[in-house]
C-alpha cells in the first residue's frame, strides 16, 4: 500500500486541515499549569518505600546475603532477594544473562542484589546499610582491550564477546587497488548519560488476588508487562501497566522501565502493600544504562576523481556488564558504516565486548551518533587529502534514489539527503567560509556533517503497530496508542493524523495514557518508529472509522459517499454545503444501523529478502536523512570551544507539525553539542564518579547557539501515513560530526575522541605548537 | 512549627528540622507542580519563589521559610503575566516533556516582573539554573522574549 497516495485520494484534498500546520500540543496547557502528573505525583504519602541493595564490587561471587540484622530495623516490612522471585529471575533484553536480582555473581558496581521494603526512605536507607553481602572478589576488567586479552577474566562467557556482526560487499581488495587516497584512523566515542530531568520512578499496587497495577515512567508498557510477568511468573493479563507522563526518556526509560516496575511490583505482591521505588540522581548516573562506548578502526579510500572506493571498519563496542541492546546497537553501526554515501566495496566486522562497568543501552541515535562521528570525519579527511571541498566531495558520493547502501539495499523512494546537504551549504554561505577567521584569541571555523538513520527494525525483521479509536455519543473521541509521550509528542502527531482523516476537531480527541488493560500493543517507543509505525496504525484505525461515518452520513445527507466531506466534526454534502450534520448525530445513527463506533488499526511494515550471512539485503524499511553545518569559535588561549551557530536540515518524509520537528531538532542540537564538547562521564575502577548535574555538565541556556531556520525536505515514505518518517533520533546524528569538523577547520586539529573539553583542546593546541 | 504563606494562604506545618522545603511542599502539602529532579540544587526543577525570588526548594530547609511568602505556579494561574508566558510557550512549542516547565516559568516570571524588556542574554542568564534536556532552550528563550513584547509593546 502506498499510504500517501491512498490518503490523498481518500481525503480528496489539495490542502490538509491540520497535517503540516503549526498546532498547540494537546498536553501543553496541563504541563504549563503544573497539573500534568508524572509518576511520583501519583504516589500517596506514606507509601511503602523500596530501595535496592546494590553490589559494591565490580566482579565477584556472592557468598552470602544476610538480611537478619536489617530485618530488625524498626519499620522494615521485608527484604527480598533472588529466592523470593516467583517467576524467572531474568530481565535481559536480548540475551538471557541478566538476573533480576543477583545471587551468584555480580558484574558491575550497582548490580541489584536485594530489595528493602520499609515504611519510609530513612528506614529503608538504614536497613539497606545493614544488609550484609559477603563476596569472593574476582579480577575485574575495565576496558575492551583488557577484556579481549588472552587469559582475561571471564565475565559471562569465554573471550567476553557477546555478539559479532559482519558485512562483505563488493571486493575490498579491488577497492584498495582503485583508491588513490586512503585515510586511516581510530576513534573512541565514550559513554553519554541521558540526564532526563525526571529521575526514574515506579509505583505498584496489588490489585486483588493475582493482579498488580503499575504506574511508572517508561517507553513501552507492553515490554514492561512482558518482563514483569516473566519475573512474577504470571500471565500477561495479570499485570496492568500504565505509563505516566514521562519526564524525558531519550531511550533510557526503555531500559529502566522494566527494571523499576519489576522492583515495585515484586515488593507490592510480596507484601500486599502499595510500593514505590524512586531513584535519586546519583543512582541514575551510577547504575542505569548509558550510550554505549565504542571504538572504530576506519580505513577509507577514494579515487582521484573523488569517488569513494572502499571502506573497511572494525567496530569494538563496549557493552559493560550486560549485553542489553548491544546486538541491535552494534548492527546499526555495522549497517550504517559508510555513512549516507554509496561505496562499492565494504568490509565491516563488529564485536560487542563485556567489561565490568555500567552497561550500555538505548539512547537517541542508537549507535549512529558515534558511528557518524567517525565516518563523517573519514569523509572529511578524504576531501582534504584530495584537496576537494568537503561539501562537493560528499555530494559526489551521496545516496540518491537508485543508490545502494552499506548493506547493498537498493533505495527506491524517500531519499532527500542531497537536498539537505545542498540546503545547508546554501543557507550557511558555505562557499564563502572556506578559510577560518581569526578574531583576537579566537579562531572561527565551519564544518559539515551528514547522517542517515534506518527507521524501525533492521534486517527485515517484522515490525508492526496497533492503535484504537472510539467515537462517543457526543462526537468526542478517545485515541489509544502505546506509543508513549516522553516529551517528543508522538501521540499528539497521531492525533493530528486522526483529525486529518476523520475531519474532527483536534481538541475533540483525548489521548489516553497508555494502559495495557485497554491500550493495544503498539510496540515500543524506540527505533524512530513512534510516528512512522504508530502513526500509520492510527491512520488505519481512522480510515476504518471514517468509512463508517461516511456510509452513515451519505445516507443521512442523501448523497453519494464520494460527495461526503468531513470537517470540523461535521459531515456535509460537498455539492450542497449548507446542510451540516454534527458527529453526535451521526454516531447516534451509527448505533442504530449497527456501525461499530470503535475501530482498531493495525500496520505491518513491508519485508523483503535479507541475507544474514553476508549482512546484505533489505535492511531498514526507510531512512531519515539529515545534514548540518556548524560554526564554532575556538579560544586558543583557554581551549574553550563555543558552538556559535548551527544550520540544520532534515528529510522527514512529511511534516506532521513544524513545531514538533523544530523542537526535536533544537533539543538534539543541544544534546549533540553537549556530547561533542561538554559531557564527560568519569569512572574510577568501574565506579561512576560524576554523579550529578554539578560534575556531569550538560548544556544550559547559556550554551545555546544561534540556530538557523530548519531546512525541511519532504521526500515521503510511500508505506507510512502521509509519508512521515522518524525525526527525534536522526536529528542528533549530524550535529557531532559537524561540530568536530568545524573544530578541525578552525584549528587544523583532528580529535579522535570526544568531548573536546577545554583541557583536551588546550593540550592539543600546545602539542601542535599552535599556542 | 513553620508558619508561612503559600500562594497567598497561611500555612502552619509541623516540619522536622531536616525536612526540605521541596519535600514539605510535594509530600506533605501535596503541591506536585514543584518537581524533584536532583535534590542537589543543580537542575532548577524544584524552583519556587520565596518573597518573589526564584530559589531551588530542594536545598532549603522547611523551617527556613518561617514568615516568608512561598509561591509556586499554582499561585500564579490567574496572573496576567503568567498567562502571557503560557500563551507564548504554547505558540512557540516550548513545552516537551514538561518536567522543567514549572521551574522555568517561575524564573521567567520573576525576570519579566522586574525587567520588562530583557535582552536575549538576560533571558538566558535568568534561566541558566533551570536545566531542560528536551527543548534545547531555543523555543523557551523565544517565548520569554515574546511574552515580554506582549506585556510591554514598544
Ligand atoms: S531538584 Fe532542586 S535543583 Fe534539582
Ligand atoms: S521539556 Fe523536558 S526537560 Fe524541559
Amino acid at each position: 500500500m502506498e499510504y500517501d497516495r491512498i490518503l490523498s485520494d481518500l481525503l480528496n484534498r489539495d490542502e490538509y486541515l491540520v497535517v503540516g500546520k503549526k498546532t498547540v500540543r494537546l498536553d501543553a496547557l496541563d504541563k504549563l499549569l503544573g497539573k500534568a502528573r508524572f509518576t511520583s505525583d501519583y504516589i500517596p504519602k506514606n507509601t511503602m518505600t523500596v530501595k535496592v541493595v546494590r553490589s559494591t564490587m565490580p566482579h565477584a561471587l556472592i557468598k552470602r546475603v544476610d538480611t537478619s540484622t536489617a530485618l530488625m530495623v524498626p519499620g522494615v516490612v521485608t527484604i527480598l532477594t533472588a529466592k523470593d522471585v516467583p517467576g524467572e529471575n531474568e530481565i535481559g533484553y536480548a540475551l538471557p544473562e541478566q538476573p533480576f536480582l543477583n545471587d551468584k555473581k555480580v558484574h558491575y558496581v550497582g548490580d541489584p542484589i536485594a530489595l528493602v521494603c520499609a515504611i519510609d526512605e530513612t528506614t529503608a536507607q538504614e536497613a539497606m546499610e545493614a544488609v550484609v553481602v559477603e563476596y569472593e572478589p574476582l579480577p575485574a576488567v575495565f576496558d575492551i582491550d583488557a577484556a579481549l586479552a588472552e587469559g582475561a577474566p571471564i565475565i559471562h562467557k569465554e573471550n567476553n564477546v557477546a555478539v559479532k556482526t559482519k558485512i562483505r560487499k563488493g571486493d575490498i581488495a579491488k577497492g584498495w587497488k582503485d583508491s588513490d587516497v586512503v585515510v586511516e584512523d581510530t576513534y573512541w566515542s565514550p559513554y553519554q548519560e541521558h540526564m532526563c530531568l525526571e529521575p526514574e520512578a515506579a509505583y505498584a499496587v496489588p490489585d486483588g488476588v493475582g493482579k498488580v497495577t503499575i504506574i511508572a515512567c517508561m517507553q513501552s508498557p507492553h515490554l514492561v508487562r512482558e518482563k514483569v510477568a516473566r519475573v512474577l511468573g504470571w500471565k500477561l493479563n495479570q499485570v496492568r501497566v500504565i505509563q505516566a507522563l514521562t519526564g524525558g526518556a531519550f531511550g533510557k526509560k526503555d531500559d529502566t522501565g522494566p527494571l523499576i516496575s519489576g522492583y515495585a511490583a515484586l515488593a507490592a505482591i510480596k507484601t500486599g502493600k502499595p510500593a514505590a521505588y524512586i531513584m535519586d540522581r546519583s543512582e541514575v548516573l551510577s547504575v542505569t544504562p548509558k550510550r554505549f562506548p565504542v571504538r572504530f578502526k576506519y580505513r577509507s579510500g577514494a579515487d582521484g576523481k573523488g569517488k569513494l572506493t572502499a571502506v573497511e571498519v572494525e567496530i569494538t563496542l563496549e557493552v559493560g556488564a550486560y549485553a542489553n541492546r548491544a546486538p541491535f546497537w552494534l548492527w546499526r553501526q555495522t549497517a550504517h558504516a559508510c555513512g549516507p554515501y554509496e561505496v562499492p566495496n565494504v568490509a565491516v566486522d563488529g564485536r560487542a565486548v563485556y567489561t565490568n562497568k555500567v552497561y550500555g543501552g538505548s539512547y537517541r541515535g542508537f549507535g549512529n551518533l558515534a558511528l557518524h562521528f567517525a565516518a563523517e570525519q573519514q569523509v572529511d579527511k578524504l576531501a582534504y587529502e584530495l584537496d576537494m571541498d568537503p561539501v562537493d566531495f560528499r555530494m559526489k558520493n551521496i545516496l540518491r534514489i537508485g543508490s545502494r547502501t552499506t548493506c547493498d539495499q537498493l533505495l527506491d523512494n524517500s531519499v532527500g539527503i542531497d537536498k539537505c546537504l545542498a540546503g545547508v551549504a546554501a543557507a550557511s554561505d558555505w562557499a564563502k567560509h572556506r578559510e577560518p577567521v581569526r578574531i583576537g584569541t579566537k579562531i572561527r571555523g565551519w564544518g559539515v556533517g551528514c547522517a542517515y538513520h534506518g527507521n524501525s527494525t533492521s534486517r527485515s525483521t517484522p515490525d508492526w503497530s496497533a492503535a484504537s479509536l472510539m467515537i462517543h455519543g457526543d462526537g468526542s473521541l478517545t485515541y489509544r496508542t502505546a506509543i508513549c509521550e516522553i516529551g517528543q509528542g508522538s501521540p499528539f502527531g497521531h492525533a493530528k493524523i486522526v483529525a486529518e482523516i476523520i475531519g474532527c476537531n483536534l481538541d475533540s480527541i483525548k489521548i489516553e495514557q497508555p494502559d495495557t488493560d485497554s491500550t493495544p500493543d503498539s510496540k515500543p517507543t524506540h527505533g524512530s518508529r513512534g510516528l512512522m509505525m504508530g502513526g500509520t496504525a492510527a491512520a488505519d484505525a481512522a480510515i476504518k472509522l471514517r468509512e463508517r461515518i461516511i456510509r452513515v452520513a451519505s445516507n443521512m445527507l442523501d448523497c453519494p459517499e464520494a460527495h461526503v466531506e468531513l470537517r470540523d466534526s461535521q459531515a456535509y454534502n460537498r455539492k450542497k454545503p449548507s446542510v451540516k450534520i454534527p458527529f453526535a448525530e451521526i454516531v447516534e445513527e451509527m448505533h442504530i444501523r449497527g456501525e461499530n463506533p470503535a475501530s482498531y488499526g493495525f500496520y505491518t511494515s513491508p519485508r523483503r529478502f535479507f541475507d544474514v550471512d553476508t549482512g546484505l539485503g533489505y535492511n531498514y524499511a526507510v531512512y531519515t536523512f539529515a545534514a548540518s553545518v556548524a560554526e564554532v569559535e575556538v579560544d586558543t588561549e583557554t581551549g574553550q570551544v563555543e558552538v556559535t551557530k548551527i544550520w540544520p536540515a532534515m528529510d522527514v518524509g512529511k511534516v506532521i507539525d513544524p513545531l514538533m520537528v523544530d523542537g526535536q531538532i533544537h533539543g538534539a542540537i543541544s544534546q549533540g553539542i553537549g556530547f561533542a564538547i561538554m559531557e564527560n562521564l568519569q569512572l574510577k575502577d568501574g565506579v561512576v564518579t560524576t554523579t550529578g548535574f554539578k560534575d556531569y555538565i550538560i548544556p544550559s541556556a547559556l550554551d545555546t547557539p544561534e540556530i538557523d531556520d530548519t531546512i525541511v525536505v519532504e521526500e515521503p515514505y510511500k508505506h507510512a501515513a502521509f509519508g512521515a518518517k522518524g525525526v527525534g533520533e536522526p536529528s542528533i546524528i549530524s550535529i557531532v560530526p559537524a561540530v568536530v569538523n568545524a573544530i578541525h577547520h578552525a584549528t587544523g586539529l583532528r580529535f579522535s575522541t570526544i568531548p573536546i573539553t577545554p583541557d583536551r583542546m588546550h593540550k592539543a593546541l600546545k602539542e601542535a605548537g599552535k599556542k | 512549627m513553620v508558619n508561612f504563606e503559600l500562594n497567598g494562604a497561611h500555612v502552619s506545618f509541623e516540619a522536622p528540622a531536616t525536612m526540605t522545603l521541596l519535600d514539605m511542599l510535594r509530600v506533605e502539602l501535596g503541591v506536585t507542580s514543584v518537581k524533584k529532579g536532583c535534590e542537589q540544587g543543580e537542575c532548577g526543577a524544584c524552583t519556587v519563589l520565596i518573597d518573589g525570588y526564584p530559589m531551588t526548594s530542594c536545598i532549603i530547609l522547611a523551617p527556613q521559610v518561617e514568615g516568608r511568602h512561598v509561591c509556586t505556579i499554582d499561585g500564579l494561574a490567574e496572573n496576567p503575566l503568567m498567562k502571557e508566558l503560557r500563551e507564548a510557550f504554547m505558540e512557540n512549542g516550548a513545552v516537551q516533556c514538561g518536567f522543567c516547565t514549572p521551574g522555568i516559568l517561575l524564573s521567567a516570571y520573576a525576570l519579566l516582573r522586574d525587567n520588562k524588556r530583557p535582552s536575549e542574554e538576560e533571558v538566558k542568564t535568568a534561566i541558566e539554573g533551570n536545566i531542560c534536556r528536551c527543548t534545547g532552550y531555543v523555543a523557551i528563550i523565544e517565548s520569554i522574549l515574546d511574552a515580554a513584547e506582549r506585556i510591554a509593546p514598544d
